[in-house]
């Protein structure tokens, strides 16, 4: 399958371009957010602000969605749009949103309704908010898809298995088009979950070569993308099949591997297993923030990098093991790029983003 | 009709309306309604709920009802299958086929422990037992590991139609080759989240729910799990495994209207029967019967019983089963596509429990008795919370 279309939205901003212009500009600082457990410090977060979901016209169909949900929305939206194809019939698009904890934010708040107010006067808004499918279902009704619309989750490999459930669809010709695609939001509880469990960054930066710890700097966003058999629209390239636990394709001859290091994992050296002295590695997870949707974002950076034949430095090069990294941009021809991620019982996910050609290629 | 079909070789059921699927039947049958007040948390709210009753201890966790739930009926299902014969579901026993778990919820989805909120509310701290229960506890990946799946695994989370997409995600896996058997279905345990939640939408009833009836005043709460064991032709062939119950067609679609009320005439359920009759290749009159959602909610059984009545005919044999197990969220489709496959082996359906007075704006009626059926196909349907509707068509063929 192809994808036709990119939709994102995360720290540095809205759309495509912005995630370009991230890649070619390197890490920067993130800002500071503050929590009841940690008293009054702060700790860094790669929050998106709010003026980026903010005077929309398409928000006005979702004005009472909560943030989760209005990241979804504006990101499906921009995947649509970037795809360049006018007059998409709207009642063949499937849409799939994975995220690991969905609006969990809306959740808590919820919650704070129950105490503050009794079970039997909580807010009906905030309870339609809370529910895991509401950002889907903004999705369909903001941008008038008639699909279906499925939410999944699944904590470490949500997005590897929305991708390979986009392409069961289309390969069986359920939908011309799948919107597949992953969303996580930042909140106070998570990151206290986060804290006692994993090491966290007070620098802001990702270490994703470090592997233990990586430390782990929270994010939030979403990312769609436009999924496609055709080759049309703004095509960027193939993405391949995609692969869990033992059967996981290593022999194919790739110029790139993508890791999804972030700190999620209290161990991250298994990622070691998958990195070659031959082929340089990258990680891009110091620009958007620990995720465990984080694979969606470094698909989105492998896939500008064989659209615009051009390899983005990793962000963070702190090296200690000697991984054959991509320390400086440069114009290359690649063809193949290998984006791999691991779960906790280290095990692993791989798909494969390969150059669109001429001819349709079996992936 | 599609030459790959998949067939269903195993099937497993827990609810208020019976700890498997034999009992399950009894009350069917027998008319027997297992409703009661809230006894599984401290409550204020007095809207009668169908609790499901004890967990075997070889499948209770502690503050991990909604996988127990789910433990019970795959071990029944997969007996059912003769995948397992008698385990409790810990060991290799499954690690030489190529198994899928998709399973869809609702309650488990969510860190929604209200001590631990509480407790971090208050104080900035709060103990990590119920985040590290949440962490282990996604519904498919649990269920995989436990049975030692080697396929995909996928926990669908789309409200009321969950269950019912997770038996289509599965459906698309096995036509895909990407596994050859899939454990597919729903579970969700009775929670004060949601109890809380729809309350606050003024949609559960205080009454018994009585789904299509002209005095409906709602929904009941319920809880439970419904498996189904899907599996190839090729699959079943080589471990001589006979089933005439097959999964022929589904279909999802969205209203794309509003989130918490379906699209006035319907048109995602409309294209949701229409793709599943498509993709099975028969017609509207080859269905014997539908097993409707039927929640007992002013607006869902009028929109719902309008649709039905176009495409099937105002005689169509219907039924909710909602009035025996209550709503059960995310295990509703699974628990519903295993009583409608059940149904087709038994050549019956059971009263719509609760209906008594037609309701002049539903064209079609629900049958009030038990029912013999004589036919091939029969239908699922689901309409979820954000205007996801999706329907399953089975065969016995």
């Amino acid at each position: 399958m192809n994808i036709l279309g990119i939709g994102i939205i995360f720290a540095g901003g809205i759309g495509i371009d912005s995630f370009e212009n991230a890649l070619k500009r390197g890490w920067q600082s993130p800002s500071e957010a503050g929590a009841p457990h940690l008293k009054d410090k702060k700790l860094p977060a790669f929050t998106v602000n709010l003026e980026t979901l903010a005077d929309r016209s398409l928000l006005k169909k979702t004005r009472r969605s909560d943030k989760f949900s209005k990241m979804a929305v504006l990101a499906a939206s921009d995947a649509l749009q970037n795809s360049r194809i006018e007059n998409i019939n709207k009642k063949n698009i499937g849409v799939i949103l994975a995220t690991a904890f969905g609006a969990h934010v809306t959740t808590f708040d919820f919650l704070d309704s129950i105490l503050d107010y009794g079970e039997a006067a909580v807010s009906p808004t905030i309870f339609s908010n809370s529910v895991h499918n509401a950002a889907a279902s903004y999705i369909t009704s903001a941008l008038d898809i008639h699909g279906p619309a499925l939410t999944v989750t699944n904590f470490y490999f949500c997005f590897q298995y929305a991708l390979q459930l986009a392409q069961a669809w289309l390969n069986e010709g359920r939908h011309d088009y799948v919107l597949v695609g992953a969303a996580e939001q930042y909140g106070d509880v998570m990151r206290y979950v986060y804290d006692q469990k994993l090491a966290p960054s007070h620098d802001g930066k990702i270490r994703p070569f470090n592997f233990k710890p990586a430390c782990q700097v929270p994010g939030e966003g979403a990312v769609f993308f436009l999924m496609s058999r055709e080759n049309s629209g703004n095509v960027y390239c193939r993405v391949g099949d995609i692969r869990f636990s033992n059967d996981t394709g290593y022999g194919l001859p790739v110029d790139l591997n993508i890791i999804d290091t972030d700190g999620m994992l209290a161990d991250e050296s298994a990622y070691r297993d998958s990195v070659s002295p031959d082929i340089p590695t990258a990680a891009y997870s110091p620009l958007f923030g620990s995720m465990m949707i984080g694979s969606a974002f470094n698909c989105a950076a492998g896939a500008l990098m064989l659209k615009n034949q051009a390899c983005y430095a990793n962000p963070v090069q702190d090296n200690p093991h000697g991984i054959n990294i991509l320390n400086a941009a440069q114009h290359s021809n690649i063809e193949l790029i290998r984006c791999v991620r691991y779960n906790c019982h280290r095990e692993k996910a791989v798909f494969h983003l390969k150059k669109t050609g001429p001819k349709p290629l079996h992936y | 009709m599609t030459d790959n079909k998949v067939l269903i070789t195993g099937l497993g059921a827990i609810s208020a309306a019976g700890a498997n699927l034999t009992g399950t039947l009894d009350s069917f049958r027998n008319g027997k309604r297992n409703a009661g007040r809230v006894s599984l948390f401290d409550t204020s709210l007095e809207y009668p709920v169908f609790e499901a009753g004890e967990i075997p201890e070889k499948f209770y966790l502690e503050g991990q009802r909604t996988i127990s739930l789910a433990l019970c009926a795959v071990d029944e299902a997969l007996k059912s299958a003769q995948l397992v014969i008698d385990s409790t579901l810990r060991g290799d026993d499954l690690s030489k086929f190529r198994v899928g778990v998709c399973m869809g919820t609702t309650v488990a989805s969510q860190l929604n422990d209200m001590e631990f909120y509480k407790s971090y509310r208050n104080s900035g701290a709060a103990p990590m037992e119920p985040a590290d229960r949440y962490l282990k506890g996604n519904l498919a990946e649990f269920i995989s590991r436990r049975i030692n799946a080697s396929g995909p695994s996928l926990t669908i989370v789309n409200a009321c139609s969950s269950g019912t997409d997770a038996i289509g995600v599965a459906l698309s896996w096995l036509n895909n080759g990407l596994c050859d058997i899939a454990v597919a279905g729903g579970a969700d345990e009775l929670n004060r989240i949601p109890l809380c939640g729809f309350g606050s939408l003024g949609i559960v009833s205080r009454d018994l729910c009585a789904p299509f009836d002209r005095d409906r005043k709602g929904l009941n709460l319920g809880e439970g799990a419904g498996v189904l064991i899907l599996e190839t032709k090729s699959s079943a062939q080589k471990r001589g495994k006979a089933s005439d119950l097959y999964l022929l067609g589904y279909g999802s679609s969205s209203d794309a209207y509003h989130l918490t009320s379906p699209h006035p005439e319907g048109v995602g359920l409309v294209a949701s029967i229409n793709k599943a009759l498509k993709e099975a290749g028969i017609k509207p009159e080859d269905v014997i019967f539908v097993n409707a959602h039927g929640t007992a909610t002013i607006e869902n059984d009028k929109v719902e019983g309008k649709v039905l009545a176009n495409i099937f005919g105002p005689a169509l044999k219907m039924l909710s089963t909602k009035g025996f197990t209550g709503h059960t969220l995310g295990a509703a489709g699974g628990l519903e596509a295993v009583f409608t496959a059940a149904a087709l082996k038994e050549e019956w359906i059971p009263a719509s429990i609760g209906f008594s007075n037609k309701d002049d704006a539903i064209p079609v009626m629900p049958v009030m008795e038990v029912t013999k059926i004589n036919g091939r196909f029969a239908l699922s349907t689901s309409l979820a919370f954000g205007g996801n509707n999706a329907a399953l068509l089975l065969g016995r063929l």
